[in-house]
């Protein structure tokens, strides 16, 4: 049994539902080439919206994967957590009913639940009326149903939860996850997946002055250049299993990655120039918990917002907190290959950062190529170089700001 | 006149329907005073059901209709309402 004190909290399942790959090799695959998937929206009842491009997952059948049980009940944000989650718990050789139920718990992100299925019993209320609702509306869209569906299928009893904090709650889920099993828990399922693109959703949306309308793919989302416009929004998501790292090993299973440090500040709802203090402030906080110099991060995961005063307010924070390093380290956003799937978007980044450590590369910023920030932004293809820690920035359109640290998990062992 | 009656095939027609879970008829009469559980239906499950009975018959089952716990006792009650108002 381990010391609760020095319980580090490692990664070893990931499980990805995403625009550019379903699975993770598909999904490391996909952004390590720096493929832009970024497309015309496609989906039912979205044809006449102004909002044109987003990041859509394809080819994703939910029944081939899912129970019909759990299908009836749930949204489609749910059913790519329930798959993602799935994948994550085989990767890290947790398929299968568990032998301790109570070791195992959930916490996921999300930034808006159920719209889909939302919007489909609403209408048979306002259409039919209110005898036409079914049950599953109360569970359905609500932000914590992924969570509650993801434990009930795997038969988890442990610490569940959501966080709804804006799309820095993917990140603020990872450290929650960590937090459970330093104090204690042995097994944490953490993630976000989102499904904004149905017609209600999408009409949410459209109010934010940040969102590209843009209707050219590979034009839409360019942040860090003179061309930004805002960002696009995608789908999908990703689920990591976290657990004591010592049992991990005790366990024989790869230690792919470990969360190291993670702080969150708010600076108010698209208040992009404050953004510039709260985001320095995150990342101070995550390095101090990781006990982590400016020098040892090797990459960083920007946030990457498509907003030329956001962009502006981020490319400062770095330099802010990372001092002279800031210009120097490497940075990279594979999401403007994919869109910003809100709280599940600092997740896929953590997930592409886990694989860029094992993989000794930092993956390129696809449809970006002219820069006007002092930044080393990598683009057209990956680098290869050795990367130890990496970091991990998000910000939501809400205000949230938040910072995570992770390093390779043979770095851990030192 | 004719007597509707909700028959163990038009049930788990429902349970496919409202909860997503496939029950062969013919096992869900021999079974018919195990618990619903055992079939996977939860109460909200039942619920729906109870909620689709009400608009394909046009009327309302008593109230705490989704507590019953088999389908036997189920259908009793379903049936003895719609007979009750025929």
């Amino acid at each position: 049994m381990s010391n609760r004190r020095t319980r580090r909290a490692a990664v070893t399942g990931i499980g990805v539902v995403a625009p550019n790959g379903l699975g993770t090799d598909a999904y490391g695959k996909s952004v390590g080439e720096g493929l832009g998937v970024l497309d015309l929206i496609s989906r039912e009842g979205c044809e006449h919206l102004p909002l044109r491009v987003a990041g859509e997952v394809r080819a994703f059948d939910p029944a081939a994967l899912i129970e019909e049980k759990f299908l009836v009940q749930t949204d489609r944000f749910s059913h790519f957590a329930m798959a993602a989650a799935a994948l994550a718990l085989d990767d890290a050789g947790l398929g299968g009913d568990p032998a301790e139920p109570f070791s195992i718990g959930v916490v996921t992100a999300a930034g808006s639940g159920g719209g889909e299925f939302g919007q489909r019993e609403l209408q048979k209320l306002w259409g039919q009326g209110s005898k036409f609702v079914g049950p599953y509306q109360s569970i359905a869209w609500f932000y914590a149903a992924s969570t509650g569906q993801i434990s009930i299928r795997g038969g988890f009893k442990g610490p569940c939860g959501v966080v709804a904090s804006d799309e820095a709650g993917g990140l603020d889920s990872l450290a929650h996850a960590a937090r459970a099993v330093r104090r204690g828990t042995d097994v944490m399922v953490v993630g976000a997946a989102e499904a904004p693109l149905a017609p209600y959703s999408m009409v949410c949306q459209l109010g934010y002055p940040e969102l590209s309308t843009v209707d050219d793919p590979d034009r839409a989302y360019r942040p860090f250049t003179e061309k930004a416009c805002g960002f696009v929004p995608a789908e999908g998501g990703a689920l990591l299993v976290v657990e004591d790292e010592t049992r991990a090993r005790e366990r024989g299973v790869p230690v792919r990655a470990t969360v190291a440090g993670h702080a969150a500040t708010f600076t108010g709802a698209s208040r992009w120039a404050e953004s510039r203090e709260g985001l320095a402030r995150a990342i101070r906080g995550a390095l101090d918990e990781a006990g982590c110099a400016p020098e040892e991060i090797d990459v960083v995961f920007a946030d990457a917002l498509g907003v030329p005063e956001a962009d502006r307010a981020e490319a400062l924070a770095i330099a802010d907190a990372l001092g002279a390093h800031g210009t120097r380290v490497p940075v990279t956003a594979p999401k403007t290959g994919i869109g910003r799937a809100y709280c599940a978007a600092p997740v896929l980044d953590t997930v592409a950062a886990v694989l860029a450590m094992e993989q000794g590369r930092v993956p390129p910023t696809p449809n970006v190529f002219d820069i006007c920030h002092d930044l080393d932004l990598v683009m057209s293809r990956a680098r290869p170089t050795e990367l130890r820690t990496a970091l991990v920035l998000s910000r939501g359109l809400m205000g949230s700001n938040a910072a995570l640290v992770v390093r390779r998990g043979d770095e851990s062992a030192r | 006149m004719i007597t509707t009656e909700v028959t163990f095939d038009e049930l788990a027609a429902l349970i496919k329907q409202a909860a997503g879970i496939t029950v062969d008829p013919k096992e869900l009469k021999q079974s018919a005073d195990s618990p619903f559980d055992s079939f996977g239906l939860d109460s909200l499950g039942l619920l729906g059901i109870v909620g689709e009975l009400e608009n394909r018959y046009g009327r309302s089952l008593p109230p705490d209709s989704e507590r019953c716990r088999t389908p036997q006792e189920f259908l009793n009650l379903v049936n003895s309402t719609l007979k009750a108002g025929a």
